[in-house]
């Protein structure tokens, strides 16, 4: 099981922070008009701080599949959980980027 | 003992009873997968003759063909049985089928449970097909959508057949998800590692994962639609603290993986077939099952992109739109280990090749009008047209019927026996190939020029004439292409001519069993060295039948095999299967008639069926371990194996650990459900909160401390040879008082029908009450098991199941005391 945790680790958390942050930006517009014009503003930096976390996560992970003590034996599971972390990391980064980019709640 | 000697005792062990009676009973994989298979195909055929009746409808303007009601039924009908009946069985099937062949085991990991998902299929569909015959199918569209299915504004019974009936048939596949993924996890020939497993398997193990964690938000969808629609608890209803968006999200997280839940397996089969149609072995193995993986999970990520035109805020159509595009790049590089496995080899255009071909060119336009429909102004302007109709067909029937065509057409002579007489398939290939895409190409074009979808006649002065008549000939076209592949699979069973052993020269192990293959699959279990054990040994299948590998002395009439380590391999328990049996066909029917009570509401019939249930189920595990201690078994090659009974991690451990998963799954989609409603719905929160109750907070906590301390107590002691029963008795007092609280805390709870929040409670609070009276259950099983002289120190496997559920019982106890109470104290 160690093995399939390897694997799945890193695209799991991306997929739970994610939706975290979807809901989180859910929250904060649902918590008044003052949220709607986000940017630079509170609720704006709760939603990029909830970013950096998020790739912090992704980077630790990554880091973790890579050493030697929590990694993997030589094999395929060490190469499919190094290809693993590279994608929750890339996903991380790619889907989330808008919290620095789009209007929060227009 | 001779090979025929052996094949005897074997069979005797392993057939199923003679005549057609013996289908009813039959629990062997190779058995059960056919009757999904004919089954799945048999509603390929009805949905198809649906699809041929919308494409009659729509060829020409004002058609009189058929009403709007009758073709709301049709339409709605089509999609349900294509994705519910036919797309997903027949998946099931083919696994079923050949998991064990491939990865060199005699059976999946619990043979009744394969037997019980399939009469669940049959019951299930059978309630949606007789809805069709009498006119009064679902006819709210595939997916649904609330307030359209509310009560309101369809009173009839027809949404009731669908939310009912799919959730009866998806009994099956979370059966046969888990099935799957104990059985590639743990049923695997002696010394094939993770590494050494054939490529369809890691789609599999992928896909079953899927199954558990996608389909539990619809189960949940459908479960909280038909409460409203049946008792009026207002989940969906916008004036009463509902919102139609809940169904919405709902749906399309179980709607986008259940693609992916589609095309992975057919993309397993393509991995599978393309580099033997090559003469080579398949580039990238390693980045092909990193990209499943990441494709899999990415996929979940997708839902709300069926939601673009919902009045989302910017930043969520981003994400989304951004995760859609992303999706791209795991399903490409698994086209370019395709492409570069045939460069690699030697492509062979026999006719699997011919379907993976049209495969490719079908799939990557699907693949490409799906990066279209990604991102949000193109999504805004073709939502609901015929464009999006078109682009799903290409990526289902690209990405599914024809590598499943493909794999029918590959795997056939190893089914049979046979090999193919008549040359019609290259035909029908042709037939298939044109009209699909004469078909789509002109839906594709008729849905920009703003054709919607789902509508049953169209004007003249739309301009739409021409392209839907051209739709229409090409679907029928299509559809002659597939008669002819029925008629020539028919022809293949009736004209015998035996095939050679191996046909293709592939070098995946059930190419190494008997063709047709036996009930038993191999005399006995080879051992693993690579990944294409038959291309390494072509001798290998002589071998196996000569009794050269494990279990190879048939012993006393017993269905054994092997467990493995999950990452070596290596063997580690002696496995003993139950026999044939009609307990799955008389659980499922029992099931039915729940189904059947809550449809035609008669509620006095729904406690007595789940009593039968809970009766037969308790009949089905007594029937499993031994009442004397059966010790360490030879299993051949001087090796000797713990019994399955008597270790900590039995096979009924795995299968409770991944069915907790989908139960947790649906346990937070609930909790997802609560959240969404209080931030987004109007009218929350609401206008007064539920009030804290001393004695559910005591009791509660108290009754699940005590059922897990409990039940870790008679763990340990009888592991040091203690009598347990004192400990098992006092988890059973924890879980009936954990029971009392949630009957308490429902007692307390809010009408459910007032608000969406007191429905809500409600849900929660009988999730728990569920779940406390299942712990009860199994503990006092445990119980009447210890007493008979089941459990021992040795026989300890059922002690090591209980406290899997008595935790996992205290988890959501705590979370559903959170998400009642909390509110209000912090209000």
């Amino acid at each position: 099981m160690s093995d399939l945790l390897r694997i799945l680790v890193s695209p799991a958390a991306w997929l739970a922070c994610f939706s975290a942050i979807y809901g989180l930006s859910g929250i904060v517009c649902a918590a008044g008009p003052g949220a709607a014009v986000a940017d630079g503003s509170g609720p704006r930096m709760v939603l990029v701080i909830a970013f950096l976390l998020a790739v912090l996560l992704q980077v630790g992970l990554l880091a973790l599949v890579w050493s030697a003590r929590f990694g993997a034996e030589p094999g395929l599971v060490r190469v499919v959980s190094r290809i693993s972390a590279v994608t929750g990391l890339v996903a991380t980064v790619w889907t989330l980027f808008p919290v620095l980019a789009a209007s929060a709640c227009l | 003992m001779t090979a025929l000697a052996r094949h005897r005792r074997l069979s005797a062990a392993w057939a199923s009873g003679p005549g057609w009676k013996g289908w009813f009973s039959t629990v062997n994989h190779s058995d059960v997968g056919r009757m999904f298979l004919v089954t799945a195909f048999f509603y390929f055929l009805v949905g198809g003759i649906l699809a041929m009746l919308i494409r009659a409808q729509l060829a020409t303007p004002h058609s009189a063909f058929a009403g709007p009601g009758i073709y709301s039924q049709i339409f709605t009908m089509h999609g349900t049985i294509m994705m519910f009946l036919f797309a997903i069985p027949a998946i099931e099937g083919m696994a079923i089928y050949l998991l064990p062949k491939m990865l060199g085991t005699r059976d999946l990991a619990y043979p009744r449970l394969t037997a019980y998902g399939y009469w669940c299929y049959f019951f299930g569909g059978a309630m949606l097909l007789v809805s069709l015959l009498f006119g009064i199918a679902p006819d709210g569209g595939w997916f649904m959508y609330p307030p359209l299915t509310g009560r309101i504004h369809s009173p009839g019974i027809n949404t009731d057949f669908w939310l009912i009936g799919i959730t009866f048939v998806e009994i099956s596949a979370i059966c046969a998800a888990v099935e799957f993924t104990v059985s590639i996890l743990k049923y695997r020939a002696p010394g094939m590692s993770l590494a050494r497993m054939p490529i369809f398997a890691w789609y599999m193990l992928v896909v079953s994962l899927m199954i558990l964690t996608g389909f539990p938000p619809l189960i949940l969808g459908s479960i909280l639609l038909e409460l409203e629609r049946a008792f009026g608890m207002p989940f969906f209803q916008v004036e009463l603290g509902g919102d139609s968006l809940l169904w919405q999200h709902l749906f399309w997280l179980f709607g986008h993986p259940e693609v992916y839940i589609i095309f992975l397996p057919a993309a397993g089969v393509v991995s599978t077939v393309l580099p033997v149609m090559a003469s080579t072995t398949l580039i990238g193995y390693r980045w092909v099952v990193a990209a499943a993986v990441a494709l899999a999970i990415l996929s979940f990520g997708l839902w709300v992109h069926h939601m673009f035109t919902t009045g989302i805020p910017h930043m969520g159509l981003a994400f989304f739109s951004a995760a859609s595009t992303l999706v791209a790049v795991p399903t490409a590089v698994q086209v370019f280990a395709w492409i570069g496995t045939m460069w690699k080899g030697t492509p062979r255009l026999h006719l699997p090749m011919l379907h993976i071909l049209g495969f490719f060119v079908t799939f990557v336009i699907g693949g490409l009008t799906g990066v279209m429909v990604a991102v949000v102004p193109f999504d805004w302007q073709v939502h609901d047209t015929a464009f999006v109709t078109a682009h799903l067909h290409y990526v289902l029937f690209g990405g599914f019927v024809f590598p499943i065509l493909a794999g029918i057409y590959y795997w056939l002579p190893l089914a049979s026996g046979r090999r193919r007489f008549f040359r019609l398939g290259n035909v029908a290939f042709a037939l298939i190939f044109i009209g699909f895409h004469v078909t789509f190409l002109a839906m594709h074009w008729v849905g920009l020029m703003g054709q919607r979808r789902r509508i049953s006649t169209y004007a003249p002065e739309d301009g739409w004439t021409a392209i839907n008549l051209i739709s229409s000939v090409g679907g029928f076209v299509l559809a002659f292409g597939l008669v002819i592949v029925l008629i020539e699979i028919v022809l293949h069973l009736v004209v015998p001519r035996r095939s050679r052993r191996n046909p293709w020269g592939a070098g995946t192990l059930e190419w190494a069993v008997p063709m047709p293959p036996p009930a038993y699959n191999f005399a006995s279990l080879p051992r693993v060295t690579s990944r294409e054990p038959l291309a390494d040994d072509p001798d290998l299948g002589v071998r196996l039948a000569r009794g050269e590998g494990y279990l190879g002395d048939a012993r006393g009439g017993l269905r054994e095999t092997l467990m493995v380590d999950i990452a070596t391999g290596e063997p580690e328990q002696h496995v003993v299967y139950p026999a044939n049996t009609r307990l799955p066909l008389v659980m499922a029917a029992v099931t039915g008639v729940f189904f059947l009570s809550l449809l035609l509401k008669l509620y006095w019939l729904t406690p007595l069926a789940l009593a039968g249930v809970a009766v037969l189920g308790w009949r089905w595990v007594w029937q499993l371990g031994s009442d004397t201690d059966l010790g360490c078994q030879p299993v051949g090659h001087g090796l000797a194996l713990a019994s399955a009974s008597e270790t900590d991690r039995p096979p009924g451990w795995w299968g409770s650990a991944f069915l907790l998963v989908a139960n947790a799954t649906l346990f937070g989609s609930l909790l997802f459900g609560y959240a969404f409603l209080w931030t987004v719905a109007p009218g929350w929160p609401p206008a007064a909160f539920m009030e804290p109750s001393l004695l559910v907070l005591v009791a509660a906590p108290a009754g699940a401390a005590l059922a897990v301390a409990g039940i870790a107590l008679a763990v340990r002691r009888n592991r040091i040879g203690g009598d347990p029963t004192a400990a098992l008795l006092a988890a059973l007092a924890g879980a009936l008082c954990l029971a009392g609280a949630f009957a308490l805390l429902l007692a307390g709870a809010p009408h459910p029908t007032g608000h969406a929040y007191g429905a809500t409670l409600w849900v929660l609070g009988c999730y728990g009450l569920v779940h406390a009276l299942l712990v009860a259950l199994m503990l006092a099983f445990l119980l009447a098991r210890q007493r008979a002289g089941y459990v021992s120190r040795s026989r300890r496997a059922e002690l090591a199941i209980v406290p899997v559920w008595t935790g996992y019982l205290a988890v959501v106890t705590a979370l559903i005391l959170a998400a009642v109470y909390l509110p209000g104290f912090a209000a």
